[in-house]
């Protein structure tokens, strides 16, 4: 696909290519610098690429704001059990489907992409009273069941079709060699589809870490995540701790933003087996 | 190569079915036995058969946020589609620094969309933001997001598409990465240009994959809540709400079930609409000839 181009098609790509990396970074860039600047400096206009840093901001949060410790430990919880949760559940669902067919396994793969249709916030209403009386109000476990439900179908897929590339051959050795299925299934099948498993948990992690729906309908104190309190201090704070906040902002994107950069293979992985084929 | 199902078969789907069920499936059908009923927080049930449906199709502000969910969702939809095209054939040809440049444009996908407004809000603080200070300078005004929905509702389509452009760009550049090279390799020494590759050639066989992100996009933006919600809280006077605004007001601030359920079993079905397209296809190919 490569051929030269003119320079002013050069131009203007390279224009491009600057303005999406701008728009891509710069207000994460824009967090993270202000969380080391004094309160003084963060609003100056134009805004101070070079500052004298300080990491008061964070000191601060340790002393002032422990509850968003604790936040961040829920969501650690939450988004680690959702994750697991969706990963077993993905992973021998996308080996029943790759393995098995008929007109009524067919049909229940449709049935589970289109209820993952269904917007989050519309089962949130019919849950509300249940959740209450089953005692799982303000609950990690509830939390856990609900990311990992709205993930588990195109988690299934890509799994479907990583399993797809493994030939069947591989299984009719393994049924010679004498293994059940159960074994062939978990002890072979298992490792070679790793990589769907990585991409898929990716997907999971982000979205359970990041949530804020369901965080703030269904938790009120013990099960609270980072992105609620965050929510509520920004309503809360008053002109002089915003440095404050953009402390704990930084601490909650800077471990995602890290696992997505870093695994970002994966995800490509993940998105041409899920979305692309399936 | 596939095998008939067996009793195992459904026992390695048990698990998958039964989180739909307890989790979506169960949950929205008794949705709509709530909108069928007046409740408080859903308890203490009377029914009043399609009455919930009629207030709900009589209220303006219903109208209001469904007109505004039709803006914001073809606004966001499309710009990000046309962006995150030109970006990923832009990736496909080769950029420089090109894990550098990955990364850096995926890195919108890992932030909340709480922090996302936060730094959006800040930066476009009429009095503070610093983007709004730039707007202002150059004369286009003050841009007073707070007090007009327009506006309002523009920068939720902005940080909307700041936040979902990774995910589509990533989904079509998959799909670029599937295109056999040999075709522009053909293409080249027939003297094709540069736009003939890319209309005869990228466009036609993204076709399947743009269609893909555009139904995935699509019924995204639709549940659109949380950047509304934190942003304008759908003020001001209720002018800025989206259709899961409208059900969050009423289900959560009034306790009026019956209105919420209502319009989640119209956004039900509305979701359903626009995934019709992509389910039919997918059925298909499921019972793969």
């Amino acid at each position: 696909m490569r051929s030269r181009l003119s320079l002013p098609a050069r131009l203007a790509r390279g224009l491009f290519l600057a303005v999406m990396l701008a728009w891509s970074v710069g207000p994460i860039l824009f967090i993270v610098m202000s969380s080391f600047k004094r309160q003084v400096d963060i609003f100056v206009y134009p805004p101070k690429l070079v500052f004298t840093p300080t990491i008061d901001n964070y000191l601060k949060l340790t002393t002032q704001w422990k509850g968003f410790f604790d936040a961040m430990g829920n969501s650690l919880i939450v988004a680690l059990g959702a994750t697991v949760l969706a990963g077993v559940v993905s992973f021998l669902g996308g080996y029943a489907y790759s393995r098995y067919r008929s007109r009524l396994t067919s049909w229940t793969a449709v049935y589970m992409i289109a209820v993952r249709v269904l917007p989050p916030i519309v089962v949130t209403l019919p849950l509300f009273p249940v959740v209450d009386r089953l005692g799982l109000g303000d609950t990690h476990i509830l939390l856990v069941l609900l990311y990992a439900t709205f993930w588990v179908s195109l988690n299934t897929m890509i799994m479907k079709n990583f399993f797809d590339q493994i030939p069947y051959e591989l299984d009719e050795a393994a049924y010679v060699d004498g293994a059940s299925e159960w074994q062939l299934v978990h002890r072979i099948l298992a490792r070679l589809t790793l990589q769907g498993m990585a991409a898929g948990s990716i997907f999971v992690f982000v979205f359970a870490w990041n949530e804020y729906l369901f965080a703030m309908i269904f938790t009120t104190n013990r099960a609270k995540t980072a992105p609620l309190i965050l929510s509520e201090l920004m309503g809360a704070v008053d002109g002089t701790e915003w440095g404050v906040l953009f402390a704990g902002v930084t601490l909650q994107l800077v471990p995602v933003v890290l696992l997505v950069t870093l695994a970002r293979r994966y995800l490509i992985a993940g998105l041409a087996a899920g979305a692309v084929k399936g | 190569m596939h095998s008939r199902p067996r009793l195992t078969t459904w026992l390695y789907l048990s698990p998958l079915h039964l989180l739909l069920l307890a989790i979506l499936t169960a949950p929205s059908v008794y949705v709509f036995w709530l909108s069928l009923n007046e409740s408080s927080y859903g308890t203490g049930l009377t029914f009043v058969g399609l009455d919930n449906y009629r207030m709900v199709f009589s209220d303006p502000y219903f109208w209001r946020a469904a007109v505004n969910t039709f803006f914001v969702v073809n606004g966001v939809v499309y710009v990000e589609l046309v962006v995150a095209l030109a970006l990923a054939t832009q990736f496909a040809a080769g950029v420089p620094l090109r894990g550098a440049m990955f990364a850096c444009i995926l890195m919108p996908y890992a932030i909340s969309e709480v922090v996302a407004v936060l730094v959006w809000k800040m930066m476009m603080d009429p009095s503070v933001g610093a983007i709004a200070r730039t707007i202002e300078g150059m004369g286009f005004g003050m841009l007073n997001w707070s007090a007009s929905p327009t506006i309002g509702l523009t920068l939720v389509g902005v940080i909307n598409v700041w936040t979902h452009l990774p995910f589509t760009f990533l989904m079509l550049y998959a799909g670029l990465l599937a295109i056999d090279p040999s075709l522009y390799e053909a293409a080249q020494i027939d003297g094709a240009t540069r736009w003939q590759r890319f209309t005869r050639i990228t466009l036609p066989l993204l076709v399947p994959t743009i269609l893909i992100a555009l139904i995935f996009r699509l019924i995204f933006a639709f549940r659109m809540f949380s950047e509304v919600w934190l942003l304008t809280k759908g003020g001001p006077a209720r002018l800025s709400e989206v259709l899961a605004v409208y059900l969050y007001q009423h289900g959560f601030r009034y306790g009026d079930f019956g209105i919420a359920s209502a319009t989640g079993w119209l956004m039900v079905l509305g979701s359903l609409l626009l995934a019709s397209v992509f389910l039919f296809a997918m059925q298909r190919s499921m019972r793969g000839a």
